[in-house]
């Protein structure tokens, strides 16, 4: 590391400090609403929480990992300074700012609308301006990285861009893209009603246009995970990673395939016509074909590591894994939770399917733990992985390490599994209170307290982790090893031009998008009997 | 920088991601936008085109005859507008002070009513406005109010709402959010679709058009529960009240009715 050290942490402290206090957040509400406690009774401090919650976790979380780890890959993987270090400061700073503006808004409860930008609900124009600041921090990494690439590649013209810088850009040009939904949305519909010009809004074109940014930017919270399952998680159990070009062609097809699919969340929205509704669903199928590239490339990966380590057998070779390297930990856990999390969202995008489950507790318990579980349980281990990089410190506590694995782990299950039992049975989700003294429903009144349980269980990991990034010693006159990525089997392999580079896939990505929304949006934005009264929260 | 080769037709992997692209669109448009429709008779029931532009989503109507917009709305003739609920001007508020001298009979000297005609005192302008324009179109019944409200101006209306706004609400001290609140206030009954009153009547949220309910006579309170359940009040203009109290006890409604009602003797502002 050679300038970015201290950003890199700034990046990743804000993060997981904010991440702490949305945790208390988040093993509140269960508690709160379980039978453990007697209920708040005011709905909107619930609502509130929950929108700090998601505030916090969708939005700072991903946004400062993915921001970070993509300034330290810029100068692992490229072994070049990072250019543009003061902008880089720039782009945090504007995170942070906005990241206060919303809280301080959250926090007088003049934005309780649960961090998703559904009107005619709309809250104050504060909250807003929080959550552009913190994207336009964004854009500004999208450039850098962009920058970044270009300039390695014309000091190695015709070298093949490191596999960890590949993932890292396709996850910024993502981004860009997918940022382009909600910002229209905030900039062009929601700020002027928010601001009191208009008193209506067009409150179908608003959530078309939310559902484009809602759900390609799960893939960019995914991208940092999958970059960690090729390029450090291999190379962290000893091991080989199976193919290259598999990390490659799974990266742009999540260019490709991520961005132009959110109508999935609309399909009980009446506004938008049943063709694009099954378009999307057909389209949404096909994000699997990368994670499932993925998987298989991993798993492949793993069996080398096994093989190295005198395997054996069709199956025999799992014993002969590390399974006391935590990073081998995280990724099985990783990969449980992305299993269920990823059959869960199959359903999800099924047309049909999600009728039993829209707008369900079964909703709830996806995301977590496909997000929370699978993807941020990655977070943790890219964190540790380059903490003895950033702050010189001895290598961390392996046993602590896995004890914080392990609570993470158990504790998602714990909390997700009966959200998805309870969603089956219909129990809708962002309730603030579920009557569980009535006859009805006290047989499902258990779930919440397991939930409230695996909450706590969660926030006792996410102490763990802090206080083990805390208590990281910094150690006189040792040199600390150099960072390295994942080695290819077959190393030196010819890299395809097409997976050199993005101008094909971006190309395909806006043209996908232009086919799947033009006419949505189009024909939504023309609609006169789309515009409905604003509802202003916690106005008066 | 421009690598060779990337955008050729002779570039494999060019070859192959446009075409694969393209034919799964032509796919997933056929089967979402052609053969699924097909086997839908509402959709498929003016050929291809219409059945692909239903598909599209193109608003169109279901039945024949004239559009619903056009169609006399059953509920109320007022839509109500965030504009509404501005503040009036001193002169409007003069010009409804002077107004409401017809209303004081039964309305109080100053919006405070000692028989169980609602209070008007603090009440939202948009809540008035709704209400009178709602007697003068008979779309809620009284046959005193009908007669008042007929010869009533817009303008009229306007400074009437605006006066009464002007005039301080009946309000007692900030409610405590406890269990001695009925639960139909606090958490209302999830299972019978009751909202809690709170959210829209003030307390967690207060929702345009809803009236303020603190300190209302309690017999008035009862009156109008039983007649959103009865279905002889109607103004709702979503059913939203009707949707509450069809499934209220009676002895719900008394004890809702109580409540609002007890906060004004428990000693507030008059």
């Amino acid at each position: 590391m050679f300038q970015a050290k201290r950003l890199v942490l700034a990046h990743f402290w804000v993060a997981f400090i904010a991440f702490l206090g949305a945790l208390v957040l988040g093993a509140w509400q269960m508690y709160v609403r379980s039978p453990l406690s007697t209920w708040v009774n005011n709905p909107e401090h619930y609502y509130r929480s929950v929108t700090a919650h998601g505030t916090v976790m969708a939005y700072v979380l991903p946004t400062l990992i993915a921001m970070g780890f993509g300034y330290a890959i810029t100068e692992l993987a490229l072994k070049r300074p990072l250019l543009g270090v003061k902008w880089a400061w720039g782009g945090f700073w504007l995170v942070i700012a906005g990241t206060a503006i919303a809280a301080v808004t959250m926090g007088m409860g003049k934005a309780s609308v649960l961090y998703t930008f559904y009107p005619p609900m709309i809250a104050s124009p504060f909250y807003y301006l929080g959550v552009v600041l913190v994207v336009v921090g964004s854009w500004v990494w999208v450039a850098l990285m962009a920058i970044n690439l270009r300039a390695w590649k014309k000091e190695n013209p015709g070298a093949s861009v490191p596999l960890a810088m590949f993932g890292n850009v396709a996850g910024a040009y993502l981004w860009a893209w997918t940022s382009v939904g909600a910002a229209v949305e905030v900039l062009v519909l929601i700020l002027p009603a928010s601001l009191g010009l208009t008193d209506t809004i067009n409150a179908a074109l608003a959530r078309v246009l939310f559902s484009w940014t809602l759900h390609a930017i799960v893939y960019f919270w995914l991208m940092p995970t999958y970059i960690v399952f090729y390029t450090i998680v291999p190379r962290a159990i000893g091991g080989r990673l199976y193919s290259d070009t598999m990390g490659r062609v799974a990266f742009v097809l999540f260019l490709v395939f991520s961005m132009p699919i959110g109508i999935h969340h609309l399909f009980a929205d009446p506004q938008v016509g049943a063709g694009f509704k099954f378009v999307h669903a057909a389209m949404t199928a096909m994000v699997s074909v990368p994670t499932l590239l993925t998987v298989f490339t991993i798993v492949a990966s793993v069996e080398i590591a096994a093989k190295l380590r005198g395997g054996k057998g069709l199956f025999g070779w799992v014993k002969a894994l590390p399974w006391d390297n935590p990073m081998m930990l995280a990724v099985t856990f990783s990969f449980i939770m992305l299993g269920f999390g990823g059959a869960g969202g199959i359903i999800n995008m099924s047309y049909q399917l999600n009728e039993t489950i829209h707008n369900t507790q079964w909703v709830t318990g996806h995301f977590h733990l496909i997000f929370a579980g699978a993807i941020v349980l990655m977070y943790f281990m890219l964190a540790y992985e380059l903490w003895p990089q950033l702050t010189g410190c001895a290598p961390l506590s392996t046993g602590l390490i896995r004890v914080q694995v392990w609570l993470w782990f158990v504790g998602m299950m714990v909390l997700t599994m009966p959200w998805h039992l309870v969603g089956l049975l219909g129990a809708p989700r962002r309730m603030a209170y579920y009557d569980y003294t009535h006859p009805d429903l006290h047989s499902q009144a258990w779930t919440v307290t397991a939930s409230a349980i695996g909450g706590f269980v969660l926030l006792a990991s996410g102490i763990l982790l802090v206080y083990i990034l805390a208590t990281a010693r910094r150690r006189d006159g040792a040199t600390v090893e150099p960072f390295t990525f994942s080695r290819a089997a077959h190393p030196g392999g010819h890299t395809p031009v097409a997976l050199n580079g993005f101008g094909l896939w971006v190309a395909m990505m806006v043209g996908l998008t232009l086919v799947n929304y033009g006419y949505p949006i189009a024909q939504l934005a023309s609609l006169a009997e789309a515009y409905v009264p604003v509802i202003p929260i916690g106005s008066r | 920088m421009p690598e060779a080769g990337m955008y050729s037709w002779s570039n494999l992997w060019f070859r192959w991601s446009v075409v694969s692209l393209v034919v799964l669109i032509l796919l997933a448009m056929l089967v979402g936008f052609v053969v699924l429709p097909s086997v839908h008779g509402d959709f498929s029931a003016q050929g291809l085109w219409a059945s692909i532009c239903r598909a599209a989503g193109v608003p169109s109507t279901w039945v024949d005859g004239p559009p619903t917009a056009e169609r006399a709305p059953q509920a109320t003739n007022v839509v109500l507008d965030r504009s509404m609920a501005r503040d009036g001007t001193s002169d409007a508020v003069g010009r409804g002070a002077t107004l409401a001298l017809n209303c004081t009979m039964c309305h109080g000297a100053q919006g405070i009513s000692g028989s169980d005609a609602p209070n008007l005192s603090g009440q939202y302008p948009e809540v008035v406005m709704k209400q009178l324009h709602d007697y003068k179109a008979r779309k809620r019944d009284s046959p005193i109010m009908l007669a008042l409200a007929k010869n009533l101006s817009e303008r009229d209306i306007d400074d009437l709402a605006a006066y009464y706004a002007y005039l301080p609400k009946a309000r007692t001290a900030s409610t405590t959010y406890d269990e001695s609140l009925p639960a139909l206030v606090r958490v209302g009954a999830p299972l019978r679709n009751i909202a809690p009153c709170i959210s829209c009547h003030g307390g967690v949220d207060q929702k345009l058009g809803a009236p303020w309910i603190e300190g209302m006579p309690r017999g008035y309170l009862v009156a109008q529960l039983q007649a959103f359940r009865a279905g002889t009040r109607r103004n709702d203009s979503e059913v939203q009240m009707r949707n509450v109290a069809r499934s209220m006890t009676n002895a719900e409604i008394e004890e809702v009715s109580s409540f609002y009602a007890r906060k004004a003797s428990a000693g507030g502002e008059r």
